[in-house]
């Protein structure tokens, strides 16, 4: 038996993987969200197969006649082994649930899991620990939102006025995923700025726990719609969690007329998170009925147009963009 | 010794042992095992045991066991200590020997 990297652009190897995973009933997306493949081989013939992409495995399939033994452990501790050596020691499986007990096994815990799926996580970091590292902020009434803030503009802006009007204190959770124009840090710092003199808001960051990679990779990587369901009620779950432990009885969203994947996700809080937490949409503020949203800022900023972006954003946003805007027209032509 | 970073020893296959050990405040093990109840009381002694023995005193373990005997978790946490420590390069030939 042996175990080595398989090169998926390879048609050769390709075609020995695909048939593997699809025997497992595993869907095939979108060869981007993989990192690296191992497969394991007995003679000539693939018999095992797992992925990962960052700090998430996936794509993991063993071949019928060869479950149920080592295989698996072998399979992934590879896989851990593989990642520890790149120093990433906190490591993420999105699952089926009838796969959890074998990975507890293995000595992860479980994070959250809906009907369709689980998601467990292992090694040196824990929500737990997130979740103790996260200030406590008191109050009766404590209410959340989410958001990217991709940048923060005024419609972020009312989005947190209008929670902060309605409730004793609010969380603001920014994802942490560097995979929109404005970097994590960035938009981290607009959004503080941006509501500095909103007392009882308290920035924090979503960790990978929220809207990230390993909660809800269809926010990042199109997907099909089927997908974006399964995947946007376990980050639904996991913010639940995390709301019990922080007493947030609130979640405000803001209504989605253009992205059909925000709508799903959406729809799925709306499903997962009552009655322990209540879900509250707030109409999108619009200038001279012109919607106010993040995109729109973008594209403004791809064009140099800054009366535009002047005019959807704050004045902390608008100095940012300002000062910024070279190397912001230059990452958008980099791609990103 | 101080613990400098995260490092990970040993695999997770049958008769083996997977340590993990970070930063932590005083001495916390967190054991895995399916002979728990059988032998997890040994486990932990083999862990501390050697622990002390490099004198580190602050340390988050976590260990998923497959059944290992005691000379392998001790050649897989002397492993993961020299990795934690940046020390693989110089082994402590009092514990060793």
């Amino acid at each position: 038996m042996e175990t080595t990297t398989l090169n998926l652009k390879d048609s050769y190897y390709y075609k020995q993987w695909q048939s593997l995973i699809q025997n497992e009933g595993l869907v095939i997306e979108n060869l981007d969200d993989i990192t690296e493949t191992f497969g394991i081989y007995e003679d000539d013939k693939l018999i095992a197969t797992g992925s990962y992409f960052e700090n998430v495995l996936k794509y993991l399939a063993i071949d019928p006649d060869y479950q149920g033994g080592n295989i698996f452990n072998k399979l992934v501790s590879t896989l851990i082994n593989e990642l520890a050596a790149q120093n990433i020691f906190h490591v993420f499986v999105f699952t089926k649930p009838q796969y959890k007990k074998s990975f507890s096994y293995l000595g992860f815990n479980l994070i959250a899991e809906t009907e369709y799926s689980a998601l467990l996580e292992t090694g040196d970091y824990s929500i737990d620990q997130y979740i103790a590292e996260l200030p406590r902020i008191s109050g009766k009434n404590i209410s959340a939102i989410v958001m990217n803030a991709n940048p923060f503009t005024l419609g972020h802006r009312y989005l947190v006025e209008q929670a902060a009007q309605k409730s004793d204190s609010v969380y603001v959770f920014v994802v942490n995923q560097d995979a929109s124009l404005f970097k994590t840090s960035e938009r981290l710092d607009l959004i503080k700025q941006g509501t500095a003199d909103l007392d009882n808001v308290q920035v924090v960051s979503g960790g990978q726990y929220m809207v990230s990679f390993v909660t809800f990779p269809s926010y990042f990587i199109k997907s099909c719609s089927e997908v974006a369901t399964y995947q946007t009620q376990l980050d639904a779950k996991v913010f639940k969690r995390i709301a019990s432990a922080l007493k947030i009885t609130k979640r405000f969203v803001g209504s989605e007329p253009y992205s059909p994947t925000t709508e799903i996700y959406n729809q799925s809080l709306q499903k997962v998170l009552p009655p322990e937490v209540e879900l509250e949409i707030l109409d999108r503020k619009a200038i001279d009925q012109d919607i106010i949203s993040a995109t729109k800022v973008r594209q403004a900023i791809q064009a140099n147009d800054l009366a535009t972006v002047q005019k959807y954003v704050p004045e902390t946003t608008y100095k940012f963009i300002k000062d910024n805007i070279k190397t912001l027209i230059g990452r958008i032509h980099d791609g990103n | 010794m101080e613990i400098k970073h995260t490092a990970l020893a040993g695999t997770l296959e049958s008769s083996d042992i997977q340590f993990t050990l970070s930063k932590g405040t005083g001495v916390e093990i967190n054991l895995n095992s399916q002979v728990e109840k059988q032998f997890g009381k040994q486990i932990r002694k083999v862990i501390t045991d050697l622990l002390a023995e490099y004198d580190i005193k602050n340390v988050t373990v976590r260990a998923v066991d497959k059944g290992a005997l005691d000379c392998t978790i001790k050649a897989r946490l002397i492993a993961a200590i020299q990795r934690a420590t940046d020390t693989q390069n110089q082994p402590n030939w009092e514990v060793l020997g």
